[in-house]
Formats: structure tokens, sequence, C-alpha cells
């Protein structure tokens, strides 16, 4: 693999006695999409503005495309950021709004101008050139803070939630426009968000943090069904939770006893397992099945349902297991009509042993 | 029933909204448009044996208007308050941006209240207390003489006069200078500096531009003040050359004189009028969009 374009190597940062970062390792290489994600407060926003230069690490290093960037002041890097709130400059219109970056290089007039050109025309925003920024909508105001951080045609963007203040369908609009972007430039995007989804649909990595620190680094398809531990798993949400003791293992199937029942997990073998430890497991929303009939299978709980969830294509139902534990069922919408839900504990979910993934010990 | 209604629409919408107005609306008329009409009306009037007698000529305009020392005054006016405006918003700034960018924001409460404290006591009582100070033989030139400079005459000098009007003003300009600097959003600051900008630019071409309208505001604050202060060009001034309120006051002593005093503030009044309007037209301005 190539040499990475950003280095955190034990990077920490302290407000006070509050530790925002804790010893954070990440490499980034050339030409990725990677996202960090987490809740509030998890640091991943500190961690950004590290990188930009805008908070400097109290402990560690970070290196930028190999050089340590720990003294270099921000505006000495070519590490534009686009801002949750834009931070677009009220006093200047569109087109002076893009060419900044290019004035502060001591780029001439016409030159700044026929750049500035280029980017406006291709974020299609060329025809508000001469506006106020503060007449423009959402979704232009978003185009115009793209070009005036790509305009100085750097090797990696930052993004801090950019498209968190926007409507829901420009979202997908936008997240389709950043992903053909960082396709088409081939430069490092990072990607700060508190949404899966946004997370999920752009990255070619995701990394999680939780209380400042990783939690797990993958490809978005990895995290989503593998999870690393349980906040992970917590986090991606549609999960289901189920802790128990392991029982016995035999091949590659591990029995885990629970209050439910027992319940068996296909393992790999380079996870190491005992018998007696606590372990917990976790099966995809989506990948249990619902039926009015208990089936003939090794992983089956009876359930009531409690509520279901609408978006369109797919529902979500909520079910109660006798003694009191919650699941969540993902399935086609379509689907729905060959169940009869019923509240009176006579459904029941099952799932095959490979479709639990055990959580590392 | 419908009158019952009636009075309830007139509670909540029209009625009600005007009451609230109404002694804005009447304050100003009692204490601002009346007295201006009455001094207008007043510049027309005629002076006999000393006594004021009620006319409709222009001869008080064209008398003081041609009068060489009525537009040296006013030249020297406007020169001292521009020369103060200036000066006082330059070195109120470091110390606004200091306020809004570099402390914290307990630090800033207790300076502005600080700067609060000079009003407690009288204007009038500051001025003589540098009368005091700069005194030719006062504390000022004492320091002077030992390190063997001076003494300097610093009373009874246009210097005198900019050093009161900056005690009047200071203070103030540094209160609005601070408040509109530290509504600048942050982010803005900061996306200034990712995108190249250094420590000095960011200032003159973030920061400035976007307290435009508070900077203006102060400094017009700083002119009105100045331009119509009586006490700082007297007494540290010396009143010579006169600016135009020693002149108002000039011109009733002599001979009763209050028509043509009146000409004198009512060319007061227009000047601070145009300056106020363009300046706050300036502040506000928005950029034209195509």
């Amino acid at each position: 693999m190539s040499q990475p374009i950003v280095q955190f190597l034990d990077v920490t940062k302290r407000f006070g006695d509050f530790v925002a970062v804790k010893n954070l390792n990440l490499d980034i290489y050339p030409g990725e999409f990677v996202a960090i994600m987490g809740p509030s407060g998890c640091g991943k926003t500190t961690t950004l503005r590290m990188l930009a230069g805008l908070e400097v690490p109290s402990d560690g290093d970070i290196f930028l495309d190999g050089e340590i960037m720990n003294e270099v002041s921000p505006h000495e890097r070519d590490t534009p950021l686009v801002w949750q709130s834009l931070a677009l400059f009220p006093f200047l219109n569109v087109r002076e709004n893009v060419e900044f970056g290019l004035k502060m290089r001591g780029i001439q007039a016409d030159e700044r101008c026929l750049r500035a050109a280029k980017w406006l025309e291709r974020m299609e925003i060329k025809a508000f050139s001469e506006r106020n920024v503060d007449s423009l909508s959402g979704g232009q105001r978003q185009r115009v803070a793209l070009a005036r951080a790509l305009v100085i045609e750097p090797k990696i963007l930052l993004l801090d939630e950019p498209l968190s203040a926007l409507d829901a369908h420009l979202v997908i609009r936008m997240q389709q426009v950043l992903t053909r972007l960082q396709r088409e430039l081939g430069i490092t995007f990072v990607y700060v968000t508190h949404s899966q989804s946004e997370a999920f649909a752009m990255a070619d990595r995701v990394v999680i943090m939780g209380d400042g620190e990783i939690a797990q680094v993958g490809r978005p398809r990895d995290i989503y069904r593998e999870p690393g531990n349980r906040f992970v798993a917590e986090f991606v949400g549609r999960n289901n939770i189920v802790t128990g003791k392991i029982e016995s293992v035999a091949q590659n199937t591990a029995a885990i006893s629970t209050s439910m029942g027992v319940f068996t997990v296909t393992v790999t073998e380079d996870q190491r397992i005992q018998v007696g430890i606590d372990a917990t497991f976790v099966i995809a929303a989506d990948l249990v099945r619902l039926t009015n009939t208990k089936p003939e299978a090794d992983n089956v709980i009876a359930c009531s349902l409690i509520s279901e969830e609408f978006v369109g294509s797919v529902v979500t139902l909520f079910l109660e297991s006798v003694d009191g534990h919650e699941f969540k069922v993902q399935l086609q919408e379509r689907y729905l009509a060959e169940i009869d839900l019923k509240s009176d504990g006579s459904l029941f979910l099952s799932w095959p042993s490979a479709s639990a993934h055990l959580l590392p010990v | 029933m419908s009158k019952s209604h009636e009075w309830q629409r007139l509670c909540g919408g029209k009625a009600f909204e005007v009451a609230w107005r109404i002694p804005l609306i009447a304050w100003q008329a009692v204490f601002f448009i009346g007295p201006l009409l009455f001094m207008i009306i007043i510049s027309f009037f005629l002076v006999k044996n000393y006594r004021m007698i009620e006319a409709f000529e222009f001869v008080n305009w064209f008398k003081m208007l041609q009068r060489a020392t009525f537009w040296d005054s006013f030249g020297y006016t406007l020169l001292l308050a521009s020369l103060s405006t200036v000066l006082v918003s330059i070195i109120a700034f470091p110390a606004s941006y200091g306020l809004a960018f570099r402390v914290s924001s307990e630090g800033r409460r207790w300076a502005i209240f600080l700067l609060i404290v000079p009003f407690f006591t009288s204007y009038l009582v500051r001025i003589f207390s540098w009368y005091v100070v700069l005194a030719e033989a006062g504390p000022l030139n004492a320091v002077f003489g030992f390190i063997g400079l001076g003494p300097y005459t610093m009373l009874n000098t246009a210097f005198g006069s900019v050093v009161g009007y900056m005690t009047l003003t200071l203070p103030l300009v540094i209160i609005l200078q601070t408040i509109s600097l530290s509504n600048i959003d942050r982010r803005c600051i900061e996306a200034a500096y990712n995108l190249g900008c250094g420590v000095v630019r960011v200032i003159l071409e973030v920061i400035v531009p976007m307290a435009r309208t508070g900077l203006i505001v102060a400094a017009l604050f700083c002119f009105i003040l100045s331009f119509g202060d009586f006490v700082s060009p007297y007494y540290l001034g010396g009143s010579k050359p006169p600016t135009l309120p020693i002149l108002i006051i000039d011109t009733t002593k002599s001979g009763q004189q209050w028509p043509r005093a009146a000409v004198i503030a009512v060319m007061m009044m227009l000047t601070l009028f145009s300056i106020a309007f363009s300046a706050i037209w300036y502040a506000y301005r928005k950029r034209v969009a195509s």
C-alpha cells in the first residue's frame, strides 16, 4: 500500500480536565473517502480540527504528506474544511467567496477569476456569481462552500457534518454530488458525521469513535455485519444484541445459553473461545425471519408485536420476547401481508447460526 | 356582544401597537422636533436694542455664513472631531480586539464594567482633573522633566481638546467595538485561517468587514459627542480658535445675538444629520444583488 497522506500517532487532545481525544492512531491513504462517525462529544470534530490545525494536539504527532504538522499554523496548510454552518463570508459575494483562498495565496485577479469560474460552473452555481451569499438556498450555499474549498486544488478535503442542516431530499442529492466529486478528483475526503446513513452511503472506510477513542475502523459492510464490540453494535442500530454464557463449542459452532434459551452461533477459528465465559452476539434486524408457526430450527424465540415503523419499502417491527427482551425485525414491506401480526406471543423469530455474529471477547 | 368583540380586536390589534409607540413619539416631538423647529424659526428673528423681534429675515444667515470666523471655526471643529474619531477608533481597536478574542468571557465582563465606571463621575470633573495633570507645572511635565524632556505646553492647545474628547468617548467606543467584535461568527474567522489567511490579513479582510456596522456606529458616536462638546475645547483647548459650541456661547453673549447663535446651531445640526445619515447608510449598506 502507498504512503499514508494523513497519520495520527498517539494523538491526545485535552481541554482542561476533559480529554476529547485519547491516544488516537489512524492512517488515511491518498484517494480514500474516510468517514469519522460517532455520537456527539466523541471527539470526531476535534480530530478533524487538529488535522486542519485549528486545534493543537496535547500529545502525539500528526503527519500530513509525510511532514509533521504539530507546529504548522492553520493558514500554512492546504487542508480546506467545509463547515457545518458553511461559514461563508457574508460581506463577499459568491464569486469573491470562492476566490478568497486564491487571493490569500497571492494569485493574480484575472487568473483567480478564471479558476473560480471553472468551479462555479462545475458546482452549477455560475448564475449566482455576483449574488449575495445570504440570498441563496441551503443547497446552493453548500455548493459555494465546496467550490471555495476545492478551488485551491487541495490533496485533501475536510468536511464537518456539511449536510446536517439540509432537507432530507437535498442530503441524498448532495451525497451523490460529493461521492462523484471525490471519484473524479481522486483526492482524499475526511468526512465527519453522526449519521450512519451518510457515512455508509459515501465512505470507503468508516472510523467509529466513542468517548475520544476509536471503537472500530473498517469498510461499511464489515462494520455493519461484524461489529467489533458492543458500542459499535449499539451505535450502528437495527441490531439485536443478546448476552449469555458459552455452554459448549463444537467445530465452528458455539452454543450460548441465555435467559431465553440456548442459541448457536457460527464462529471463526481465530476467535478464542472458552466454555463458561460471558459472550455477546449480534443479529442484524434484516437477517431475522418472522413466522406465525414455530419453525423447525435451532434459534427460535416466541414474541409479541409492540410497534412498527414504516419507511417506504422497508418496515421495522419492534417485538418483545416472553421475558421482556426487545427485538427488531426489518423486512420488505411487500412481505408484510404474508404474516399475521399478533400481540399474543404467537410470532416466532428465527435465524440461522451463520447470521449471528459473536462479538470479540 | 359585537361591542366587546370590537374592543378585543382593538386591544389585540392596531390600537394596542399605536399605544405603545405614543410615548416615544411624544418625547421626540416635545424635546427634539419642537425645539429644533423653534431654533429654526428664531434664526430668522431680528435683534434690536438687545431685544429679539419676531420677523422672517435672512439677514442672520447672510451675516453668519459670510463671516470667515464662522467657517474657520466650522473647519476647525470638523477637523478636531474627525481627528478625535480616527484616533479614538484606532486606539480603541486593539483593546476591543483583545477583549473580544483574547480574554475569557468573565474577563470581558469585568473589563466592560470597568469601562462603565468612568461615567460614574461627571465629565466636567474628569476634565478638571486633566487640567491639573496637563498643567505646565503638573505631574506629567514633572515626569518628562525627570527624563530630561519638556516642559511641554499641553493645556490650551488642540492636543488638550483631543485629550478631553478621548476622555469622553474612548470608554464608550471600546465598549461598542468590543460588543460588535464579540458578535462575529468565530467560524468565519477560522474559515479564513483555513483558507490561508494570516493573522494580520484576517483582521483587515475578515474581522473589520464583519464588524463594519458596529465599528462605524462606534465612530459615529465619537464624532457626534466630540463635534458638539463644549467642555473640552473650552477648558483644555483654551477656546482658541473657538469650536462651534464655543462660538454659540460667544455669539449669545455679544449683544444677545440669539438668532445668529441659532444659525450656528442649525448648521451644526445639518452637519451632524448629513454625517450620521451617510455613516448609517454606509454601515448598513448591502451589496447590490444582480
